[in-house]
């Protein structure tokens, strides 16, 4: 078959500060007119350095130090400046990664598709009349399945929900219909359902308009389905090549070994199954609600009810899940269990004090404590890692010596060297940020402690080390945490208890073990089949669900 | 969930007329803590304990002060700010001669200072690091750090020494004959009066004074749009369109300028403000004749009324500078205007 991608010998390098590093190694790659290839690996392993490459978005610093890259045949490498850019839009497009952060806040959705489309156009050498174009973006827009073309057209994009601005950044990588389609982790940023959608749009846009696709990720479940060719990168190097198939049955490296064994089974023999607590409860809800106001001038405005009637307890050392997806009220639970805000009705009893009544002293504070999301923000750049930990300790009451004591143990806990100690944030990788985060969270000794999707951030196998220490944690030191996910495939490993809630309503609690092999709720249902998984099998032992149930519960379903 | 945009501005301005109420009330107290009885102030040393008395009672100090306040409060609404304790006019008369030409070269200081300051912010940040940028950057802390009546002082020389019949001081040839125009700023009556003669002259009076207040804001605002157009020139959207092929000047000086003049703008409006109350050692250095230069000779007077209506009309412009640029920010920023309900 003809190549329409191939790429021979890549090396690519940065230069920062008069220090040369070598990104690409010899990276070689081909993908088939009409094929569909993935390139998976971690956090900077060089996946986004390569598809910059072929687009041409390198930054200033990084110089292309030999190999080629044909499209067609051709060069593109050798082409003029002039040649190039004409191919960005036309000859290949990107769909990029984050809808969130891809647009500029300021114009309108339109008026980013109509400069993309004019400027392409141009470079093509025709010339374009504004009522054509907007004949055209809203085809486009119809083929992404955003139906209102007109109110996306004119909305901003903070106007328009993650699911949408995703599959506006779909289109404007069809504008001008492009052979290759590079995509670069799309949805990764968003709900697994929307996510589940995005994937079946890319793949049918792919197949119908006969276009070749470049998919970059490090979802391994999402290969499964959108890849027939699949290399593996690491270190900037190519290190395993193959089809699906070959690589997950016999994968030749022990560092793709090490990705497909990171993974959290949803079904099968390996899936672990944590046994059940039974002890008195330490949290517990009853008929909480929480509405949030707007603030009138006069009055108050409408009121939104972001948590209603929520009922629920956790156990003593108990791993208790929530799972659900944006907005979902997931997040306004745990803030109400950690006193930050005020239910409107109901209660909530934490260790036998009822939270909000009166004013949540250093004892309570020391009781609860919380792990964020991405340790890249949650930690201070500034300050030393000794310097963050000494924060809490300071308010615990410790002076002097006993502070530097307390944090080797607390280092020791979470399994890094003493000499971390003197370390800025930036010295450290994403999964020793997290130990650190954690190490805090510990630092008043709590009983329990919150996890808000402590490891969303982070790559798989670091993800998986991540959680068999927080689990160590729990057995070693008899803590409860509360764990805020939306990844189902790992809580149905991590968990001794999940709750799924949806539009701010607990719709099904259990074990997972039953809630996952019999799921009572249509939402549960629809929200375990749209998980990325790794098997057939798996695919198979999935819920059963209809387009209808589908349609009534997920809000970026679009027919 | 929405807020409308009319809600909320109508959240602001209940907002500023507090903020005014606040500063009458302070101003008002400090005026009559300070030492110094205004009656005497007005009467001077060599009146009579009776004269003083009689003055007091015409200028109803005798009255408690919570009546005294709500009946200042009450004038001051309708425009009267008492008379001048040294001249004897009323204030309000003395301000609305002089607010014009304050106003005036602040408006053009203002306009100067988005004329140099933004396209400089935006060719430093394009340039970075390079020389043009490091003669920008250069440029923009001369501007900081020198005070302005050094500035002025330049000025006048190089005029003086240079361009032979340049004017140094005033603000318009005397000997021409004067627009009564409407609003009291030269440039503007003399364009509406279609009197050329006079809009060059005056032209030419200003633009020393306007540059040399200029500079301390041209170096805050040029520094402050570099650094929001190299703020945004590594997010996500940027790289969207660079993908795409959307030409760089595009990206620049659309996309990018719109959303890094935010910053500058914000600032803009503070600017504005202060520089009403702090154009005094410019106006004193050209003989300009303003409203801020009648400030500090109140302050230096001790005439007390005329200080406090200054104050307040100082902070009248600044609560409005802050609206109208809340409402620019309106226009120019979604977010705001839709801000969701948290």
């Amino acid at each position: 078959m003809n190549n329409l991608l191939d790429i021979q010998n890549l090396n690519v390098s940065f230069r920062n500060y008069g220090l040369e590093s070598n990104v690409l190694k010899d990276v070689g790659l081909r993908i088939p007119e009409g094929g569909r290839v993935a390139l998976i690996g971690e956090t900077g392993s060089g996946k986004s350095v390569t598809s910059k490459t072929i687009l041409g978005t390198l930054p200033e610093n990084a110089i292309i130090e030999s190999g080629s890259i044909r499209f067609d045949g051709e060069d593109v490498l050798s082409l003029s400046h002039g040649k190039r850019e004409a191919m960005k839009g036309t000859a290949f497009s990107i769909i990029m990664q984050d809808p969130l952060s891809s647009f500029n806040p300021v114009f309108r959705i339109g008026r980013h598709l109509d400069d993309v489309l004019r400027f392409a156009d141009r470079r093509l050498g025709e010339n374009s009349n504004a009522a054509d174009r907007k004949r055209r973006i809203e085809r486009v827009l119809r083929q992404v399945q955003l139906s209102d073309t007109e109110r996306v057209y004119s909305a901003y994009p903070s106007q328009l929900s993650g699911g949408m601005r995703q599959r506006v950044l779909i289109g404007l990588a069809l504008l001008h219909q492009p052979r290759l389609l590079i995509a670069d982790e799309p949805g990764t940023a968003l709900d697994v359902t929307t996510q589940d959608e995005i994937m079946k749009l890319i793949n049918r846009l792919v197949s119908e308009n006969g276009l070749s696709l470049l998919m970059i990720t490090h979802n391994l479940g999402v290969v499964r389905k959108m890849a027939d060719d699949i290399y593996v990168m690491r270190h900037g190097e190519i290190v395993e090549h193959g089809s699906f198939r070959t690589l997950f049955k016999t994968p030749q490296q022990a560092y793709t070994r090490e990705l497909i064994a990171a993974i959290p089974p949803l079904y099968g023999p390996d899936v672990e199954d944590q046994p059940p607590v039974d002890a008195e409860p330490i949290i517990s809800l009853s008929d909480v609600s929480k509405s949030f106001d707007e603030k009138l001038l006069f009055g108050r405005g409408r009121s939104h009810l972001a948590v209603k009637d929520v009922t629920l307890s956790v156990g003593r050392g108990e791993i208790f899940g929530l799972a659900g997806e944006s907005g979902s009220g997931k997040t306004t639970v745990a803030r109400m269990i950690m006193g930050l805000i005020r239910a409107t009705s109901g209660t909530v009893q934490v260790d036998g004090d009822t939270v909000g009544t009166k004013g949540q002293g250093p004892d309570f504070r020391r009781l609860i404590q919380i792990v964020y999301q991405n340790p890249g923000t949650s930690l201070n750049p500034k300050r030393t890692v000794g310097q963050t930990l000494s924060v809490p300790l300071r308010f615990a009451g410790l002076r002097g010596p006993d502070v530097e004591k307390r944090i080797h143990e607390l280092l020791a806990h979470v399994e890094l060297a003493p000499h971390y100690i003197s370390k800025y944030p930036h010295e450290l990788s994403g999964g020793q940020k997290q130990r650190v985060a954690i190490a805090r969270a510990l630092a008043a000794d709590p009983k329990i402690i919150v996890l808000d999707e402590p490891t969303s951030a982070l790559d798989v196998s670091v993800q998986k080390n991540v959680i068999d220490l927080l689990q160590r944690l729990r057995d070693g030191m008899g803590l409860t945490f509360l764990f805020i996910s939306h990844d189902l495939s790992l809580m149905r490993n991590f968990c001794s208890r999940i709750a799924i809630m949806l539009r701010g309503e607990l719709v099904e609690t259990g074990e997972p073990r039953t809630v996952f092999a019999e799921p009572q709720h249509p939402y549960t249902r629809a929200l375990i089949a749209a998980v990325p998984v790794m098997s057939d099998e798996e695919d198979r032992l999935k819920p059963k669900t209809s387009l209808d149930e589908q349609r009534r519960y997920l809000a970026d379903t679009v027919a | 969930m929405q807020t409308n945009p009319i809600n909320l501005m109508l959240r602001r301005l209940i907002g500023f007329a507090g903020v005014m109420f606040v500063l009458s009330a302070m101003i008002f107290i400090l005026a009559r803590i300070v030492p110094g009885d205004p009656a005497r102030i007005s009467l001077g040393p060599s009146a009579s304990q009776q004269q003083v008395d009689a003055m007091r009672q015409e200028m109803g100090l005798d009255a408690p002060l919570l009546q005294q306040y709500s009946e200042y409060v009450w004038r001051g609404v309708q425009g009267d700010f008492g008379k001048s304790l040294i001249s004897g006019r009323h204030v309000s008369v003395e301000i609305v001669t002089l607010l014009p030409a304050t106003l005036e070269l602040v408006i053009v200081t203002v306009l100067l200072i988005i004329a140099v300051s933004i396209p400089l912010g935006v060719l430093t940040a394009r340039h970075r690091n390079s020389w043009v940028d490091n003669a920008g950057r250069f440029f923009s802390i001369v501007g900081v750090t020198m005070p302005s009546f050094l500035f002025a002082i330049l000025l006048q020389l190089l005029a003086a020494n240079f361009l032979s019949d340049w004017p140094v001081i005033g603000r318009i040839n005397y000997s021409l004959d004067l627009p009564d125009g409407p609003t009291g700023m030269l440039l503007i009556d003399s364009v509406i009066h279609g009197d050329w003669e006079v809009f060059v002259s005056a032209f030419k009076h200003i633009l020393f004074p306007a540059l040399a207040l200029a500079m301390a804001g041209i170096g805050q605002i040029t520094r402050i749009t570099r650094s929001a157009m190299i703020e945004h020139q590594r997010r996500d959207h940027v790289l969207t369109l660079k993908s795409f092929g959307v030409p760089d000047r595009v990206i620049v000086f659309r996309y990018l300028l719109k959303l890094s003049s935010i910053a500058p703008l914000t600032i803009m409006g503070l600017e504005f403000a202060s520089l009403i109350g702090n154009a005094f050692v410019v106006e004193l250095v050209f003989s300009w004749g303003g409203f801020a230069s009648y400030g500090l000779e109140a302050i230096l007077q001790k005439d007390l009324n005329a200080v406090m209506a200054v104050v307040l009309v100082s902070g009248f412009f600044f609560v409005v500078a802050n609206l109208l640029i809340d409402i620019v920010l309106m226009v120019i920023d979604p977010r705001l205007r839709f801000k969701e309900a948290d």
